[in-house]
């Protein structure tokens, strides 16, 4: 019944958009002359019935089936202190602060600013440009949102049994820890930011600039209360040699499994068991085009529990290639080509990659009928070395409006 | 006599008048004193309330504070006329102009021009800007280009033109384009002055940052001054 409301409620929302947006704001509501300024995204997503959860971010939600409205809000208390924060709600469900922190800009002179709260990601580059106007594309890349079979409140006793849920990273149970089925998790979480205390310094002509943080989750289980007592470090750098280009590396290790799953597995010295992960991307832009790379590697430590044993770490590697061009002025072309891998595990009766490849390809084309209205399509092939819809060929429309 | 009638006046007294002379039925330097002579409109454009600047988006997904930036001058107006003296649209050398785009702004905020008017766009900061505009009267895209280089664009249909740029939202500015060179930008004091029009009865308009003043009729006499003052907002 909810999701008729919701694909009624998308369908309402890319019919009556473009004449209800000439009434609506075109830009960031300020007050206080210009101290106080909230903005807002409103996206509806329509697409194909996702049978294959290639788009799901958890069981209930798919990223292709998605009314969201997204207001955010600043406030600049004098040149040395800022209160940021975002609200979001998504398909009618409850609204969650996805953002909330403190910004202390101490010398005005330099650009050095510490953040805390819940605060932007560090790591990687997407995961700061989720939102629809940022995204040539009605998907996401396939590290920061496909859901692989990785628990951090749960784990599998064997390799046989993390080898028998290849594919199922939407709704998995496994024996050690919490036994609920639920969602897996994505390389690097787009949907979720973490709590902690973020650093950040720029030289002057933006030509260098470097962030490191300390926050309570890990890049894809970000935590507002820490489940391990244990602290990740992030920490990005980013090089701007000439206009136009953008060459990143990240890298951040945390503390990752539950202390109930790890005592659930015998695990209880105190050892943490973490995700590593790396990442390097790269943006190019010129003229009517803009290219973007980026590719992420990411370890889990578990412990083993009983033989056939896990392969540790378990690895996973994500690779894609992102490309926009503009055909006319408000009309651009833009394609995706992701891949995703995972390191090998030896069970009983096969070795294999412990959760099932997946390639996706994405093109598609964006029309903005005003500034801060833009329609998007999208079509989508979806191939997986495993799973029960192992292949699968999606079609989505997107309506996103901003101010 | 209509209002049309009257505009057409003067005119017709000059081709008459030039008539007569080159057929020798009047001695040329009689006729002088008998051409009208334009005249000028001036006044003040008081604004009641100056309109606020776009703001920046919340950056809540940056890692650091932004830049400052340069805020755009939202003092000055346009004066110009509704409908032109006959003539008005025979145009001389297309002209040249330029906005530039300086610490996260459009300089100047405001560009009145001609139709057939060269603008260019250089990007005078050192990272890149996208200027574009989905205007009726004209849309354009001009790409992304570095600090140092430059676009450009000519306007060739009257009409107001929105500015942007793709990679930073709250810049913004506006152009409007005339078929006629009766115009002219306010300084900021909003004082105004449009010189060489015909004698007359003209609707001047006042145009600040989008609202535009209700047509008021302005009587111009032969090479004399007529005033107008207008309050937006």
């Amino acid at each position: 019944m909810k999701r008729t409301a919701v694909q009624l409620a998308c369908l309402l929302v890319l019919c009556a958009a473009p004449a209800a947006a000439r009434q609506l704001p075109s830009q960031p509501l300020a007050f206080d002359d210009g101290r106080v300024t909230i903005g807002g995204t409103v996206s509806a997503t329509y697409g194909s019935d996702d049978t294959g959860f290639f788009n799901f971010t958890d069981y209930d939600r798919s990223e292709l089936r998605m009314l969201r409205f997204d207001v955010t809000g600043a406030v600049n208390a004098g040149p040395h202190f800022a209160v940021l924060g975002e609200l979001r709600t998504e398909n009618f469900d409850a609204v969650r602060p996805y953002a909330l922190y403190v910004r202390i800009h101490p010398w005005t002179s330099r650009d050095i600013d510490i953040q805390a709260g819940r605060v932007p990601p560090t790591f990687g580059a997407f995961a700061r440009r989720t939102y629809g106007s940022d995204n040539p594309l009605i998907g996401y890349p396939l590290a920061y949102q496909y859901l692989t079979t990785m628990r951090a409140d749960a784990l599998p006793a064997t390799a046989d049994e993390l080898l028998a849920k290849r594919g199922s990273g939407w709704l998995l149970r496994y024996s050690v820890g919490d036994n609920t089925p639920d969602r897996g998790l994505p390389l690097v979480s787009a949907f979720r930011w973490d709590t902690g205390v973020q650093a950040h310094a720029r030289t002057a002509n933006g030509a260098v600039s470097g962030t490191v943080a300390v926050t309570a989750g890990t890049v894809s289980n970000p935590l507002f209360n820490d489940d391990n007592g244990g602290r990740q470090v992030a920490g990005r750098l980013e090089l701007r040699p000439t206009a136009g280009l953008i060459v990143g590396t990240s890298v951040a290790r945390g503390a990752f499994l539950a202390d109930a799953a790890a005592r659930s597995a015998s695990q209880s010295d105190g050892r943490a068991f973490a995700q590593t992960a790396w990442g390097a991307d790269a943006e190019y832009s010129r003229g009517y085009y803009l290219l973007r790379f980026e590719t992420i590697v990411s370890a889990w430590d578990l412990p083993i529990v009983r033989t056939p044993a896990l392969t540790l770490p378990l690895r996973a590697a994500s690779t894609s290639l992102e490309g926009r061009y503009k055909i006319v002025p408000g009309l651009y072309a833009a394609a995706r080509v992701d891949h995703l891998g995972f390191s090998e595990i030896a069970g009983s009766t096969r070795t294999a990659e412990w959760d099932a490849p997946v390639t996706r390809t994405e093109v598609g084309a964006g029309y903005s009928i005003q500034r801060n209205l833009l329609v998007k399509v999208s079509w989508q092939r979806n191939r997986r070395d495993g799973g029960h819809v192992p292949n699968l060929d999606l079609g989505a429309a997107q309506v996103v409006f901003w101010f | 006599m209509t209002q049309r009638s009257q505009r057409l006046a003067p005119t017709l007294f000059v081709a008459a008048a030039s008539l007569l002379v080159c057929e020798g039925f009047v001695p040329r330097e009689v006729f002088v004193s008998f051409v009208p002579r334009s005249g000028t409109i001036r006044g003040r454009v008081e604004l009641r309330r100056v309109a606020p600047p776009i703001e920046r988006r919340p950056g809540v997904s940056d890692l650091g504070a932004p830049n400052p930036r340069d805020v755009a001058d939202r003092l000055r107006s346009v004066v110009y006329l509704e409908s032109a003296p006959r003539g008005a649209f025979e145009s001389g050398q297309p002209g040249h102009a330029i906005m530039d785009q300086h610490n996260e702004t459009f300089v100047p905020h405001v560009l009145a021009i001609m139709t057939g008017t060269t603008v260019d766009f250089p990007n005078s900061d050192n990272f890149y800007h996208n200027v574009f505009s989905l205007s009726k009267t004209a849309k354009f895209d001009l790409g992304r280009y570095a600090a140092g280089h430059s676009r450009s664009i000519v306007f060739d249909r009257p009409g107001i033109v929105r500015v942007f740029c793709e990679i930073h939202s709250h810049m913004n500015a506006f152009i409007l384009v005339f078929s006629h060179p009766f115009f002219a930008m306010t300084d900021v004091d909003g004082r105004y002055r449009l010189d060489n029009v015909p004698p007359g009865t003209y609707n001047v308009v006042a145009w600040n940052e989008g609202t535009s003043s209700e047509p008021k009729p302005v009587t111009i006499p032969d090479g004399g001054i007529a005033e107008a003052d207008f309050i937006l907002r």
